[in-house]
């Protein structure tokens, strides 16, 4: 990891996976290993930066906190089964600890909505440090008015962020101020942030005290995971990730706290991905039922349902937080963007796409509720009953697929896949649920349809595996999820040479591999490897009888992961480095799915 | 309502309307209310009475909101009570007049009831507030300015709707 190096003439930015993630479930903030929060929305994920200087630039806004002459960090952690980070550097003779998080936990309280504490703590020696902070708001990086008193207070019509310190420390808006921190006497800082309503301050003793109660509430979370989970510090950390990123008012969970950190440094695919993807959601539903946390997969069918109310049957590909439409995506006019990475996106044009496979998603994610023994409500599988009357009706259209792609839509094999599965899933539900004899019919006489389209027209004999689309010889990593599904064998034929011609052709190298042939999506440029994909082809191993391959892979894949444990979509198959938006839900979904497919597979 | 009504005033010592008092407060009250939550959500100011008041009883912000609401309206229905007196003593109930006392009232809200609040109210930062102050509100300061720069013009703009309008319905016999 390399330092952080500031000035115009040689601003380097640190990589995406120096970030660390701190949250309180509403919304998130990025730290980098310098100490500077680099991105922060308020007041909730999809909200407008006051620190946007990732992909902002200089102008967009920071808060660094650490050591006065940049170094690199010896360590960063997260506290074991917390989501509070430690950054720790080696100043001189003396060592400075920046501890950074989110209280989580403020209902029934007189507290802040957000409430983002920062401690500096230095063991040996005195060490001196350095706090900027300099908040701009939204795309035009408006400066506040600031007021000084007890704490600084900073102010754009009905937001306002209050940060007090304790010992008490002279700071200005945009103007670095040293100081320095002695063994045994930390410095605190506290962040809060009020939307349309009082601030309240929190004096900094407070604060931490706070921090230890929520890290109790960490802990007592993590602790019902259970503890025969392989890999389970990873699994912890994933779905402590997830966590994070679920928008707690809504349940809604976000695909990642970032907007436009390009899948390829230099390149235009940036996207804004601060909403909630059904799709992506209900592989986080498979994962927190598999650990045994069904309050998480419940919230997330509560979510759907009452975001999908004014479109159903249609089935979103996205939503806001709140269930709205997603907002047109228009470009943030002089965003220099990460890595001169332009344009930088909000909204996303993705919104209005018909996506086949987002019904099959969902569908199984209902299934494996009920799967594990839960009743789905009346509501509930209403909707999930027009959902695959809607997948009856429609499967033979074409659609722009998992990948979104912005092209004339096609016959996906993926989504026909998909679309097979939301069939078979609803015929499974309907096996204890009411439904009508007619309607069983007709999923059942899609179904087999589907089936037989997708074997005939979705497969290459020459090459033994099922295609990216029909009559197309190009791959789709997607399409290996084929073994979880049932439309063919587990041990076919078929399926193990699409699971094996997908990871030699589609290899990026090592435990890499491509979503499609790259540059196959109609845009310029290149793009990285995508990691989900990785771990769909551990799930693929370990369900087709080779463990040993999938746990080598799933071992090689978080050897991949930053330091502490994130991942985002992408990553650079030459350096290894993290690229787009970051960290990715859908990622540590499927990392926890992979790894509990291990653990089905060691009986 | 009609101007005979309004009109009716027969020189000072008038009778209450006490039962214009009881129906117009509330509905005076609840114009106010409407004002200033607009406001909010308009992003014009972060003055959330409800919530201001309702922490004078609770701690936690939601059930504050509800009991916030409920203090909101009877110290409506108690400022009601001045206007109504106002209006016997004085023989007449115009909107003008009601509007006057709406821009009195406002003034003694902003510069004197809300700064002296924090003395008063135990969820608000004071100045002499010590080390066992653990959370508190931001207090409104003068003219309520630090809830946001625009939050006296929606004050004001708030009891003027809440002065005219008991000036216009209320009747003086």
């Amino acid at each position: 990891m390399e330092a952080e190096q500031r000035g115009p003439e040689n601003a380097r930015q640190p990589d995406i996976g120096d970030y660390g993630l701190i949250g309180d479930t509403r919304t998130a903030a990025l730290v980098s290993g310098a100490g500077a929060i680099d991105w922060m929305c308020v007041p909730s994920f999809d909200g407008e930066p006051v620190f946007g200087r990732l992909v902002g630039g200089p102008e967009a806004g920071t808060y660094r906190l650490g050591p006065a002459v940049p170094t690199v960090p010896a360590q960063r952690r997260y506290r074991p089964e917390t989501a509070t980070l430690e950054t720790t550097w080696a100043v001189g003779e003396g060592t400075l600890v920046l501890t950074d998080a989110m209280v989580a936990e403020v209902r029934g309280q007189l507290l802040p909505t957000t409430l983002l504490v920062r401690r500096l703590t230095a063991v040996g020696q005195p060490v001196e440090a350095v706090v900027e902070f300099d908040p701009r708001l939204g795309e035009r990086h408006v400066r506040p008015r600031v007021r000084s008193g007890r704490s600084l207070v900073c102010e754009w019509g009905p937001l306002a962020l209050s940060l007090g310190s304790g010992p008490e420390l002279t700071i200005e808006t945009g103007i670095p101020s040293s100081f320095v921190v002695i063994p045994g006497q930390p410095v605190t800082l506290v962040l809060a942030v009020a939307y349309g309503e009082p601030l309240v301050q929190v004096e900094p003793d407070a604060a931490v005290e706070l921090l230890t109660a929520d890290e109790e509430l960490w802990r007592a979370w993590a602790a019902e995971i259970d503890g025969g989970t392989p890999y389970r510090d990873a699994v912890v950390r994933s779905l402590l990730t997830l966590r994070l990123l679920t928008y707690s008012p809504s349940g809604a969970p976000v695909a990642a706290p970032t907007t436009s950190l390009p899948e390829f440094p230099g390149g235009i695919r940036n996207w804004d991905y601060r909403y909630a993807w059904p799709r992506d959601a209900s592989i986080g539903v498979g994962a927190f039922l598999g650990v045994g946390k069904a309050g998480e997969a419940r919230s997330f069918l509560r979510w759907l349902l009452h975001a999908s109310r004014l479109e159903r049957p249609r089935l979103p590909a996205m939503l806001t937080l709140t269930g709205r439409h997603v907002p047109p995506e228009r470009t943030l006019t002089g965003w220099p963007g990460y890595a001169e990475s332009t344009p930088v996106r909000v909204g996303n044009g993705a919104a209005t796409q018909h996506q086949l496979d987002g019904y099959g998603w969902v569908l199984d994610g209902a299934w494996v509720l009920v799967e594990a023994g839960h009743k789905l409500y009346s509501e509930t599988w209403r909707a999930m009953r027009g959902f695959a009357d809607l997948v009856a009706r429609r499967w033979q259209e074409p659609d722009a697929g998992i990948w979104e792609i912005r092209d004339d839509a096609a016959h996906h094999v993926h989504s026909k896949m998909m679309g097979w599965l939301a069939l078979d899933r609803a015929l499974n539900i309907g096996r204890t649920h009411r439904v009508s004899q007619r309607q069983q019919q007709r999923w059942h006489a899609a179904r087999e349809a589907l089936a037989a389209e997708v074997r005939l027209k979705g497969f290459d004999p020459d090459g033994n595996t099922y295609t990216r689309s029909y009559g197309s010889s190009d791959l789709d990593a997607a399409v290996l999820i084929l073994p979880l599904l049932g439309i063919e064998e587990r041990d076919s034929e078929r399926t193990r040479g699409t699971v094996d011609a997908i990871r030699r052709k589609l290899s990026a190298g090592g435990p890499l591999l491509y979503r499609y042939p790259p540059g196959r999506d109609g845009l310029p440029g290149v793009e990285g490897a995508f990691l989900p994909c990785s771990f769909w082809l551990v799930q693929a191993l370990a369900e087709t009888g080779r463990r040993p391959e999938a746990a080598q892979l799933f071992e090689e894949m978080l050897g991949l992961a930053n330091a502490l444990g994130l991942f985002a979509e992408e990553m650079d198959p030459q350096t290894h480095a993290q690229l787009g938006n970051f960290p990715q839900a859908l990622t540590h979904a499927a990392l926890v799915q992979a790894a509990l497919a291990l653990r089905e597979s060691e009986g | 309502m009609s101007a005979g009504r309004r009109g009716a005033a027969s020189g000072g010592g008038d009778e209450m309307d006490w039962a214009g008092w009881a129906v117009f407060g509330l509905l005076a009250t609840g114009a106010l209310t409407m004002v200033m939550i607009a406001a909010q959500m308009a992003g014009l100011t972060r003055l959330d009475l409800p919530l201001v008041l309702g922490t004078l009883v609770t701690p936690d912000p939601d059930h504050a909101r509800v009991a916030g609401f409920f203090i909101h309206l009877a110290a409506g229905q108690i400022f009601a009570l001045g206007y109504a007196a106002t209006f016997a003593l004085l023989g007449q109930a115009t909107w003008w007049l009601g509007g006057l006392l709406g821009l009195l009232h406002v003034a003694v809200a902003l510069t004197i009831v809300l700064p002296l609040l924090p003395g008063v109210h135990p969820r608000m930062a004071s100045h002499r507030a010590g080390p066992s102050n653990r959370a508190a509100l931001e207090p409104p300061g003068l003219l309520a300015l630090n809830y946001g720069i625009q939050t006296p013009a929606v004050a004001v703009a708030a009891h003027l709707v809440y002065g005219v309008m008991l000036g216009l319905l209320f009747q003086v016999r």
